[in-house]
Formats: C-alpha cells, sequence, structure tokens
C-alpha cells in the first residue's frame, strides 16, 4: 500500500500528469465533435447517392450503428482513442523516468522486491487511467444525451450493453497503463519508448488494418480481416461497441485480447525488471 | 521474519562479477567493520561502484555474496532503515523539489512525512527544500543523497565518491558528519580515489585494483605492510663523514643535495653524528603516506581489462 502511495507520489510531484490529463481533455473534446459530425452526416442521414453505392455489408453495418444503443455506445465512449494513448505513456513515463533521472537506484534501494514496484507502479497507473476514465465519462454521458435528443434519437444510457460498454471502457483505461509500463522496461530510452509507442499506436494500428484489408481482399481469405483485432487500439474500441455490429467479433473477444496484452506486457516487464541490473 | 541488524558489519565473500569479457570484480573478499569510517580505494575502473552495487541489491553478482549485519541486502525487512546508501550525485527527477524527492522514498519506506524536513535539516538543505532539484549545484545533489540515505536512520552507510562536486568547504562538512556519525556506532563504507581526503577521514582502508583485494586494515597498518619504510632526510655540509659513520647503510641524494636514508631511525643518524663530530642541518623522518602506498601496490593493475 505505502508503495503505491510512493508511486502515486511520484505522479504527482511532477508536471506530466496533469500536463496529459488536459491533452486527453483536449482531445475528447475534438473527438466528440467529429464523432457527432460523422453521425450526423455519415450514419443517422446518409446521403441517398453514398447509400445506393454501398455494398450491402457495409450498409447493413451502418444500419446496426444507427441503432440507439450502439449510437450510444459509440459516443458515450468518444475519447477513448487518445484517452488510452495518454494513459499508456504515462505508464511508459513512470518507468522510464527511473532511468531517465536516475531515481532506479533510489526506488529498488527503499524496495528490493523489484516485482512490489512494478505492481506498484501497475496500481498507480491503473488509478491514474480511472481517474481519467470518470473524468472523461462525466463529461460526454450529458453530452451524448444531448447530442442525441438535438439529432431526435433516444439516448439509451441506462441500457445494459451501454453500461457494460462505458465499464469495459474503465477496464480498457486501467489496462493501458500496464501496457504502457511493459513497453517502458523494453525500451528505457524515454524519447525512443514514447516515440516508437506512439507512432505503433496511431500509425501502426491504421496500417496493420490496411494490410490486413488490402491482403483479406487479395488473398480472399476471410479470417484474415479478423486478425486486425489482435492489435490492442482496436480490440480496446472492439471492446466498447455495446451490440456485436456485422462483420465484427462480440465485444468479448477484445476484452481478451486486451486482458492478454496487458499481461504479457506486464509478465514480460516484471521479469525483466527483475533480472536486469542496475546501473 | 524482521532482519533487524543487530551489528552492522558488512561481510563480502568471493564476490564476483563478470560482464561478457571483462571480470568486474573477481572473488573479493572483505569484512567492513561497525563504529569505524572504511574507505575504499581502488583506481578508476578497479570494480568499487560494482562492489557496491552488488552489496546493495542492485548488480547480482555472478558468484559470491554479500551481507549487512548476517543479511543479503534483499532480505532486510526494512532496507532503509538498516542501510543509507549514497551512489550517485544526480539521482532525482530535475522537476521535483528536493522535499518531495524525499517524500516519495519516505512513502515508500514507510517513514512519516516530518522526517524529509529532518534529513533536510540535517544536510543543511532546508532553504532549497521547495526548489525543483534541476535548479540544485553538484554540491547541493550530493547534499540531497545524504539526507536520503539518512531518512531511515540507518546504522550502516555506505557511499560512493560522496567527496565529487563539493567544494572543500562541503568536503570538510561531510568528513565531519562521517565521523560523527562513525562515533555513534554506525557502520561508514566510503569509496574514492582521493586519497589524501582518505588519510584525513578513514579509520580503516580496503584497496582493490583489477577487481582484487589488494590490502586491508587501519591505515598505519597498510602503510606499515605496504614495505614503503620510513625514509630519514637529513642535510650536512660533510655527507660522506656521515655515511661513513653510519656504516654503509643505503642511501640516495635528494633534489636539494639532502641525504635520504633507508633502514636507520633518526635518532640512530644523530647519534652517529655526534660521534663522529658530523654538524646537522636538518634531519627529518618523512611517512609514507597513503598515496604513495595505493600507487605502489596498485601499480600495473589499473591497465583497462
Amino acid at each position: 500500500m505505502r508503495l503505491i502511495r510512493s508511486e502515486f507520489l511520484k505522479i504527482r510531484t511532477t508536471n506530466v500528469w496533469w500536463l496529459f490529463a488536459l491533452g486527453a481533455i483536449g482531445l475528447l473534446v475534438l473527438a466528440f465533435a467529429i464523432n457527432a459530425l460523422n453521425m450526423h452526416f455519415g450514419v443517422l442521414q446518409p446521403p441517398a447517392e453514398a447509400g445506393q453505392q454501398m455494398d450491402p455489408e457495409s450498409a447493413a453495418a451502418l444500419a446496426a450503428l444507427a441503432e440507439p444503443v450502439a449510437l450510444t455506445s459509440y459516443m458515450v465512449t468518444s475519447g477513448q482513442y487518445f484517452g488510452l494513448m495518454f494513459v499508456m505513456l504515462l505508464g511508459i513515463i513512470t518507468v522510464t523516468n527511473e532511468f531517465h533521472h536516475q531515481t532506479a537506484t533510489t526506488t529498488f534501494l527503499a524496495t528490493p522486491h523489484r516485482t512490489s514496484v512494478i505492481l506498484a507502479k501497475a496500481a498507480a497507473g491503473s488509478i491514474f487511467g480511472l481517474v481519467l476514465w470518470l473524468v472523461t465519462t462525466a463529461l460526454t454521458v450529458p453530452a451524448t444525451a444531448i447530442f442525441l435528443n438535438a439529432e431526435g434519437v433516444t439516448p439509451m444510457l441506462g441500457d445494459g450493453d451501454v453500461i457494460r460498454a462505458v465499464l469495459l471502457n474503465g477496464l480498457a483505461y486501467a489496462l493501458w497503463a500496464l501496457i504502457g509500463i511493459g513497453i517502458g522496461v523494453l525500451i528505457r530510452s524515454q524519447i525512443g519508448a514514447t516515440i516508437t509507442a506512439m507512432v505503433v499506436y496511431t500509425v501502426g494500428t491504421v496500417a496493420v488494418s490496411i494490410i490486413i484489408n488490402v491482403l483479406t481482399n487479395l488473398l480472399d481469405w476471410d479470417w484474415l480481416a479478423d486478425v486486425q483485432w489482435a492489435m490492442p487500439s482496436l480490440a480496446s474500441g472492439l471492446m466498447t461497441s455495446g451490440t456485436s455490429l456485422p462483420g465484427q467479433p462480440d465485444y468479448w473477444v477484445g476484452a481478451l485480447v486486451l486482458v492478454g496484452w496487458a499481461v504479457v506486457t506486464g509478465l514480460v516487464g516484471t521479469l525483466l525488471t527483475r533480472s536486469r541490473d542496475v546501473s | 521474519m524482521g532482519n533487524v541488524i543487530t551489528d552492522g558489519e558488512i561481510v563480502v565473500s568471493g564476490l564476483t562479477k563478470h560482464y561478457k569479457q571483462v571480470k568486474a570484480v573477481d572473488g573479493l573478499s572483505f569484512t567492513i567493520q561497525p563504529g569505524r569510517v572504511t574507505g575504499f580505494l581502488g583506481p578508476n575502473g578497479a570494480g568499487k561502484t560494482t562492489t557496491l552495487r552488488m552489496i546493495l541489491n542492485l548488480v547480482s553478482p555472478t558468484a559470491g555474496t554479500a551481507t549487512i549485519g548476517g543479511s543479503r541486502y534483499a532480505d532486510l525487512a526494512e532496507p532503509l532503515h538498516a542501510v543509507g546508501a549514497v551512489l550517485e550525485a544526480s539521482s532525482a527527477h530535475k522537476g521535483r523539489t528536493g522535499r518531495n524527492h524525499l517524500r516519495v522514498v519516505c512513502a515508500a519506506a514507510g517513514l512519516p512525512d516530518s522526517r524529509a524536513d529532518e534529513a533536510l535539516e540535517l544536510v543543511g538543505l532546508t532553504p532549497a527544500a521547495k526548489r525543483k532539484f534541476k535548479g540544485y549545484s553538484l554540491g547541493m545533489r550530493q547534499r540531497l543523497g545524504i539526507a536520503a540515505a539518512m531518512l531511515g536512520d540507518p546504522r550502516v552507510l555506505i557511499l560512493d565518491e560522496p567527496a565529487n562536486g563539493l567544494d572543500p568547504e562541503g568536503i570538510r562538512w561531510m568528513r565531519d558528519l562521517l565521523q560523527k556519525l562513525a562515533g555513534e556506532g554506525r557502520t561508514i563504507l566510503v569509496s574514492s580515489h582521493l586519497l589524501s581526503e582518505m588519510e584525513l577521514l578513514a579509520d580503516d582502508v580496503v584497496i582493490i585494483a583489477a577487481g582484487r583485494l589488494v590490502a586491508q586494515g587501519t591505515v598505519a597498518e597498510v602503510i606499515g605492510k605496504a614495505g614503503t619504510a620510513g625514509t630519514v632526510r637529513v642535510r650536512t655540509p660533510h655527507p660522506d663523514t656521515l655515511l661513513g659513520a653510519l656504516d654503509g647503510i643505503g642511501s640516495s641524494h635528494g633534489d636539494d643535495g639532502a641525504l635520504l636514508l633507508t633502514g636507520v631511525t633518526a635518532e640512530q643518524v644523530g647519534d652517529a653524528a655526534l660521534r663522529a663530530g658530523v654538524a646537522i642541518h636538518e634531519l627529518v623522518t618523512e611517512r609514507p603516506d597513503l598515496e604513495r602506498v595505493f600507487l605502489d601496490l596498485t601499480a600495473g593493475k589499473e591497465a583497462i581489462r
């Protein structure tokens, strides 16, 4: 417990946490606005000519997304993409700071049991993630209600599937801290780790999606399309989609993939930390 | 089980660290006694820092053990209450204040925040408590390191090159502090390559070179054992007469025309001069200093391995 307090104090006594929180909330506003425009023009009032040319699969997906439950889940978990990235970056920084500022020595002198240190970092990072999720959700719930009412759709905020999506969104915020910590252990350089993680998270997600889609179409292997859900960022979105959309696996697949990633990166990080010489 | 340190003896036994090609530390064994300041000496690259880090469980040994009060560092229930360590000067987050840095350590060690203020007071950093670490001078950083080491009021204090970056006043302050702490019965182990400083500070010395033990004992013992015998320096207008009276004792001429004699005491030289009726203008015993001994002992071993 005192280790978690110590790790939390480390986060709280530097500027990073509020810069990240500010960044995450700023991008949340942006993401919500983009999502709202997208829903308004793309889903709720699809242009007639676009609807004509659309293949039946995409049209079905659009129609499913227009359902109030899916729509509410989608809007209320807005900002997830950047929010998770900031939680991951915070996780990375809690580890790489120790090497960047050479405080690992002090930390491991106070606590020779390094597994406990990683666990405390995971707990503190996850708490930060959960707090960010709470703030985010507190903003998106009323905004979603206002937006959907304005669109003439009844917001389904009390629906079981929506609540599940919101809670799983919280789980995603907590788990990404763990993924960040694992990355931080693997790549000790602060700049190296943050830049690598950001590029993989943003460009990498899109690139994998495109490559897999191209390959799927070229080779006509339908199963290949499901491989993209192994990307943790896409799995996070899948997990919070509320209802199952056509052409997508169920939400729990996303949850399992994400838990898997967090466990693997956390374990690898812990094992490396235990055996590594600190000098 | 709680491993409360009853005596603060540090025992290093067969400690070895091999990096890929290099034997950084090679079968090192020594014992450090409580209530004394022990200087841990060696040329740069001798393996001092690696040894200290192995004692503190930061680097895992290839072979051998190191215990503090009978326990390995990793087995100490409350390590900061048992051992304080100052390992590198710049070891705090640049954007964190000195006081918050100490509070983070207090939290991890289960100590109250008030200990942070007490430790700052002890090292004279109270006025800079709320300043960020990046604004600290090298000397202030070293003091903050000592404050962090003293948070748990430990029986054992281990310092790696603590004099680095300190001005003469700071070095004097640190010497007084460490001697006071040793006087309270604590074990003080200080590594350094600054020999003149160690001669003033240390009661005992452990000298290593190329990862191996070269000498261990009190400062006087090590100087005595090293075989660098005392030299008697004498100036006289009639050196040949005096040498004749001394019956073939080895001599050499100093740069200012003085005789440097080995294997005799100043008393013997004085008596011989009286018997021979030779005037003496200067008669001094030159004790070898730690620096000379150190250079003799480690000569040829500091080559890069």
